[in-house]
């Protein structure tokens, strides 16, 4: 065999065992022996190599949105059905219509929230805090009273303190409840009817969507936790009003595909 | 998977855990991370994916993008490329899906939709040194590296390290670079290359012995280069002290 046989061989058989012929000629031939050691240590170093990158997010949001520009993805619409004014009423009160409201509003809350936290982060030196401005969106924005949902507890001391006449900036913050409460209210009152609705006509689908609303309210009691011990941990008030923001997202895509079994 | 920051012993710490864990992210959960069904399986999610399911082609997405990503970035060379092929790759992908009827797996299928798209892609560049077509026909007589046989070559073994591979793997013509990247890099066997390129098995061995026969010219060119520069350093050096 010789050194241009060999190397027809390394062609079609790769570098896996050679023929007795080709082993012999490798035996002698320091030039084919050396050329074989370069190959295989090319191969080495190749499979350190990482065969798989993990891709900036990037990439799938500006994917999804192709597609949906395309119409390649086609979520099921729902036709409604033709109805009397009465049914229409009478839907519109169905607590899937109020808990979509509801997140909506959530989402003011939130809002109101973020921009009072932000204020009272950087407040403007030099002036008072302002007390008439404390606002309660949330409060006056909620349609219904939720049973179910927790109450800010108010003491006694502080209901008769608010009787009297003048501004009294930390009292009347206590007695109302906070935006963050507020939108955890909101959001509690917009979840009440999820465990109703068959959401995505596909039972994977739907235990997935809820095993994320578990997993947010998991994190956003263990946030609320946090700030109930460090009120000033400015980080941790940050994630909360994530999670809140992207509860009141969820909620609300849920409720947009749901198909409410009431 | 998992970029946890942990802080242990603090609720903090627990709360920036959730907040970097891919899987459970909150941080990312409703916008960049849908939920996806666990149970799925590929055929599922393609049939899913056939009729328009958003959820199942992310799970397709997240299931290839992966490998896809990283072939592109080795054929390209830059990541801005690389992501602009991938998602293309991907947008033929889903709106030829419905075509999909299982003759070859989807895996090959995706990377034959992914190797073109990334040729077609650089013979647009056509760079005047390497010919595309050079690399993508049947052997030829003339065609390929060749090797002085029984000349003394400058020995690689030890010298190859990841940084002068890369390099040298950006140097190869198009068609040998996707033959060495899909081979030795990402472990397919020469029949799924075969299928993936459409040529014959023998094509993808010959390709991809030319492949590693051209590589290691390169390594050596790359190495000579480096001692010629580190020689001209150290004279620069020697001379200052002068």
């Amino acid at each position: 065999m010789q050194c241009k046989d060999l190397e027809f061989v390394l062609e079609s058989e790769g570098l896996g065992p050679l023929p007795v012929e080709a082993r012999e000629h490798l035996a002698g031939c320091s030039a084919c022996q050396g050329y074989l050691a370069d190959l295989n240590s090319i191969v080495l170093a190749a499979k350190t190599l990482p065969a798989e990158v993990t891709p900036p997010d990037r990439i799938w949001i500006s994917l999804r949105a192709r597609l949906e520009a395309e119409g390649l993805i086609k979520e099921p619409i729902l036709v409604p059905e033709p109805s009397s004014w009465w049914q229409n009423f009478s839907a519109w009160l169905r607590p899937r219509t109020l808990a979509t409201a509801t997140a909506g509003l959530a989402l003011l809350a939130i809002t109101v929230f973020v921009t009072r936290t932000s204020y009272q982060s950087h407040p403007n030196p030099g002036s008072q805090q302002p007390v008439t401005t404390v606002s309660r969106p949330a409060e006056s924005s909620l349609p219904v009273p939720a049973p179910t949902s927790p109450v800010v507890p108010v003491s006694p001391k502080l209901s008769a303190d608010n009787s009297v006449p003048g501004p009294r900036p930390s009292k009347v913050k206590e007695l109302a409840p906070s935006p963050s409460e507020a939108a955890s209210l909101a959001l509690n009152i917009a979840e009440r009817d999820v465990p109703d609705m068959e959401l995505a006509g596909n039972s994977q689908v739907d235990a997935s969507l809820r095993q994320n609303l578990r997993t947010l309210n998991e994190f956003i009691a263990e946030c609320e936790q946090h700030l109930k011990k460090n009120p000033q941990d400015q980080l941790a008030r940050e994630y909360l009003y994530t999670a809140y923001q992207q509860k009141a997202d969820l909620l609300a895509a849920m409720m947009e595909n749901g198909r409410s079994e009431h | 998977m998992c970029s946890s920051i942990v802080i242990p012993g603090t609720t903090l710490g627990a709360i920036r855990r959730i907040r970097t864990t891919s899987g459970a992210a909150t941080g990312q959960l409703a916008r960049q991370r849908p939920p996806q069904p666990v149970a799925w399986t590929e055929a599922e999610a393609i049939r899913l994916a056939q009729a328009g399911n958003a959820a199942a082609f992310e799970f397709l997405y997240r299931l290839h993008g992966r490998r896809v990503y990283a072939l592109c970035l080795r054929m390209v060379g830059n990541p801005a490329d690389a992501e602009d092929l991938m998602q293309e790759a991907f947008l033929q992908l889903y709106r030829k899906i419905g075509t999909f009827r299982g003759e070859s797996a989807f895996s090959t299928w995706l990377h034959r939709m992914t190797v073109n798209v990334v040729l077609m892609r650089l013979r647009k560049k056509s760079l005047p040194t390497d010919s595309l077509e050079e690399t993508l026909e049947p052997d030829s007589e003339n065609s390929g590296p060749k090797r002085d046989v029984g000349a003394p070559d400058l020995r690689l073994s030890g010298a190859v390290d990841r940084v002068n591979l890369e390099r040298s793997i950006e140097k190869l013509p198009p068609g040998y670079r996707t033959v060495f990247v899909l081979h030795d890099v990402q472990g397919y066997e020469h029949n799924e290359i075969a299928d993936i390129m459409r040529c014959s098995v023998g094509n993808s061995k010959s390709q991809l012995h030319k492949a590693r026969t051209r590589l290691r010219e390169l390594l050596q060119e790359e190495i000579r280069d480096q001692a010629r520069e580190e020689r001209k350093a150290a004279k620069t050096q020697s001379g200052s002290l002068d």
